[in-house]
């Protein structure tokens, strides 16, 4: 029957909040939750801390951007891939299907390549994304078809092998000490670099995208109705889906800039929002920003603390989500099909 | 107000598949559209909903071409009821009929009050009320029907074009529709309907239109227009014709 | 590779197995001999020996692996009076942000374990990447890097500011030219390194001149005379 709207977003936000908290009280440095509690305090109230300075850089400066950087990707690729999932008609898509991530890849080890610093990689990362996405785009407008979404997908496939195979050449071709290393850690995802200085460029573009694609959220139902049918329904199927597919291109640029490659998010989160609230967008994009924040949050934590080393997110997510999606498709397949 | 076609070219960009057509379908009467498969029947229905370009010709509703007028309102205009397909979302009952209301409500706006109240009138017009809050999915094809020309009317259109709407149903929800369309055509609507069973055509349509390898071969009253030959001719088929002797009424058989 | 006509195939690295079969392998097809030589630190003397018995050039590598073997033997004979535990703690900080580093054990940190604690030796492996906040637990007394930029900005970044390298200036460019001293890559160039750590990390232990050393150094392993601002040049560690 109809799952009520507020249970589920309840839940979703009570995640993300419990994932914000283990964020921040759970790390290889030690801070305790009153140490926690004291430095956001005082900071709020403009008063000099009463705990070691060390203590306050490490929430301030090192844990607090990367916590922010993790809600803030997992909410973007979250709400991407459901738009997505409603666009192109199909539960299986991720936000990685007209190849945003394959074009910030080949942008990233480009700048990796030719040494640039950490701003040129992400610059470069964000650009590759967008132009890879654009490109895709403008190619499958000249293919006239009747199914404009099927030859966006089949474009975007198309050029991804390409980018791929591009990144696989710059690979072989790259340093293998220096700059091998470095790229093969960069696509496999990490937030471990994370400063606060990063947090401006994947706020800004991330803010945009997801406001847009909040704001659009109510004709997204009819967007996921044959292109046909929408169109009878008084919708302008062009121009919308121009805008949710810079939305969620631009949101995910910004996030794989960040954080580098990171599967599964996009594709699990929604799922996951679909069952707590149902099928109907209006709520699934909210609820899916909330879930998606705190599902990244949580690997996150994982990541950076199972080890001393740092285990890269696209492998967690991964291996994570595989199995969740399994169980995910056994059990919830009424759902959406 | 009439909804017309005036000379119509209809095909697609890599091939055409009619020519030289003329249309009209005025409001309060029920239009069969018939013919063989491949022969242009959904191409022309969906030249006539606005929703494919004709490549020469024009349609126009109360006069104003078609192509003048923005996709929103057109919406409110004309109507589509397309046929039965496995949606991919499991959208409920109620969220369906809603779509309707699309063209009634900006871009960035949740359903209003008065979308729900049509909603809900339009439900309970079909007797299908109790269904609301049920998954799409989870219902049977009848009434799987019956919500998509719920979803049709709460468009508040003057004009409903149906394809194949008794298609995939069982014997006993076919005549339902038809009668629904007989009743929406009483209510003062427009309705043009494809099909492939001409008794369907015989039961619930005011006039007929026979069209073959996009070519219009008769169009007329049912009564006219339905007989043996011209069905043979349209089908190239054999065509038995049977009568009941206590009412009068026809049906067609394949021979 | 057979266009060129070498007379040997000459390999320095990595001598486990998968390696020892692209040998044979590359030798089988070419019919050129193949030599695969330990690029460990401990193997440096023995590869210059062997190496100078397949080229015919003995006595050059025998001198070489002995001038190899003292500077070994007096680095870690003058070192061997502090125990492990009382060296210094050093991080090594690779990448541009300083945040991949060697693992205990790892080829690319072998001189800093032999006369210092690396930080992340708890751990054995290769290379890895690690948080700030890693690094700020760790807390090391000494970071080494070859990474310019980083070492130009980490004194002004605020998250790096706590550990106890930064706060007493003890970030080291490592020279690197014409090959990194500590890594980048990993071979010979690591025995002028080591006195390069060595003074670093023990100047009171270490009066030697550099300069000479280096001097020395370049001349006897690359046949190269360096002028004082070349050398000057080098040990600045930029490019």
């Amino acid at each position: 029957m109809t799952r009520h709207f507020l249970p589920g977003f309840i839940i979703a936000l009570g995640l993300l909040a419990l994932g914000l908290l283990v964020a921040f009280t759970v790390g290889r440095y030690p801070v305790t939750l009153a140490e926690l509690v004291e430095v956001l305090v005082s900071r709020l109230a403009g008063r000099a801390t009463a705990v070691p300075p060390a203590v306050e850089n490490v929430v301030l400066l090192v844990r607090g951007p990367r916590v922010v950087a993790a809600a803030l990707v997992g909410a973007a690729l979250a709400v991407a891939g459901t738009a997505f999932q409603g666009l192109f008609r199909n539960p299986l898509v991720s936000p990685d299907i007209l190849g945003a991530s394959s074009g910030a890849a080949l942008g990233a080890v480009l700048g990796i390549y030719f040494s640039l610093g950490v701003i040129g990689i992400e610059g470069l990362a964000f650009v590759g994304g967008l132009v890879a996405v654009a490109a895709v785009y403008v190619i499958g407008s000249l293919l006239h078809s009747r199914d404009p979404i099927l030859v966006l997908v089949l474009t975007g496939v198309v050029v991804g092998a390409l980018l791929g195979a591009g990144v696989g050449l710059v690979k072989y071709l790259a340093d293998p000490y220096n700059q091998l290393p470095a790229m093969t850690f960069w696509l496999l995802g990490s937030l471990a670099a994370t400063t606060v200085s990063d947090l401006l460029p994947l706020t800004g573009p991330v803010a945009l995208g997801t406001i847009v694609l909040i704001a659009l959220r109510w004709r997204l139902n009819v967007m996921s109705l044959p292109e046909d049918e929408a169109r009878a329904l008084g919708l302008a199927t062009g121009p919308f889906r121009i805008a949710i597919v810079a939305a969620a291109t631009l949101v995910t640029s910004a996030s794989v800039a960040t954080s580098g490659i990171i599967g599964w998010v996009g594709l699990v989160v929604p799922h996951l929002a679909r069952a707590l609230v149902g099928p109907d967008f209006p709520r699934l994009i909210p609820t899916a920003a909330l879930l998606g924040g705190g599902y990244l949050l949580f690997i996150d934590t994982l990541a950076r603390t199972a080890a001393p080393v740092e285990i890269p997110l696209g492998i967690l997510t991964a291996v994570i989500g595989t199995p969740f999606f399994i169980w995910l498709l056994a059990g919830m397949q009424r759902t959406w099909s | 107000m009439s909804l017309t076609g005036r000379d119509l070219t209809i095909g697609y960009s890599d091939r055409v598949v009619g020519r030289g057509l003329n249309v009209a379908l005025e409001r309060g009467e029920v239009l069969a559209l018939l013919g063989p498969n491949g022969g242009g029947k959904t191409t022309l229905l969906k030249t006539l909903l606005g929703i494919l370009a004709p490549r020469a010709g024009e349609v126009a509703v109360g006069g104003r071409l078609l192509a003048g007028i923005s996709i929103r309102e057109r919406a409110r205009l004309i109507a589509y009821v397309p046929q039965l397909h496995v949606p991919t979302f499991a959208f409920t009952v109620e969220t369906v009929v809603l779509m309707g209301r699309t063209a009634h409500g900006d871009l960035f706006s949740r359903p209003s009050t008065r979308d729900r109240t049509v909603a809900a009138r339009v439900l309970d017009q079909f007797g299908i009320a109790h269904l609301a809050p049920r998954p799409y999915t989870m219902i049977s094809g009848g009434e799987r029907q019956l919500v998509l020309l719920a979803r049709a009317l709460a468009q508040e259109p003057q004009f409903v074009v149906l394809d194949e709407p008794t298609a995939n149903l069982d014997f006993g929800n076919q005549g339902k529709v038809m009668r629904e369309i007989r009743a929406l055509a009483g209510a003062g609507h427009g309705i043009l309907f494809t099909t492939h069973d001409p008794n369907h055509a015989l039961r619930a349509a005011d006039r007929a239109y026979l069209l073959r390898a996009g070519e219009r071969i008769a169009e007329g009253s049912v009564g006219a227009v339905l007989t043996r030959e011209r069905l043979e001719d349209l089908y190239g088929a054999p065509v038995e014709k049977l009568t009941d002797a206590a009412t009068g009424h026809a049906a067609f058989l394949p021979g | 590779m057979l266009a060129l006509k070498p007379d040997l195939i000459l390999d320095v690295g990595s001598v486990n197995p998968t390696y020892i079969s692209l040998a044979d392998r590359v030798q089988q097809q070419t019919g050129i001999p193949y030599a695969l030589l330990d690029g460990r630190f401990e193997g440096i003397p023995g590869s210059y020996r062997t190496l100078g018995a397949l080229i015919g050039r003995r006595e050059q590598g025998e001198s070489l692996a002995r001038n190899a073997e003292d500077t070994m033997k007096t680095i870690t004979q003058r070192v061997g009076s502090i125990p492990p535990d009382r060296r210094p703690r050093v991080y090594y900080a690779r990448g541009p942000r300083g945040l991949e580093t060697g693992l205990g054990g790892s080829i690319n940190v072998e001189t800093i374990e032999l006369v210092a604690q690396n930080v992340a030796g708890g751990t054995r492996g290769g290379l890895a990447n690690v948080s700030i906040e890693q690094v700020l637990l760790w807390n090391p007394d000494v970071i080494i890097t070859i990474d310019q930029d980083f070492a130009a900005n980490v004194s002004s970044d605020p998250a790096w500011a706590p550990v106890a390298a930064v706060r007493a200036h003890r970030v080291h460019l490592s020279p690197k030219l014409p090959f990194g001293w500590v890594d980048f890559p990993p071979t010979v160039n690591r025995l002028i390194g080591l006195w390069w750590l060595a003074k670093i990390l023990y100047p009171d232990l270490f009066p030697d001149d550099l300069r000479a050393l280096t001097h020395e150094f370049y001349a006897r392993f690359y046949h190269v005379t360096l002028s004082d601002a070349q050398i000057e040049r080098v040990l600045a560690g930029r490019d």
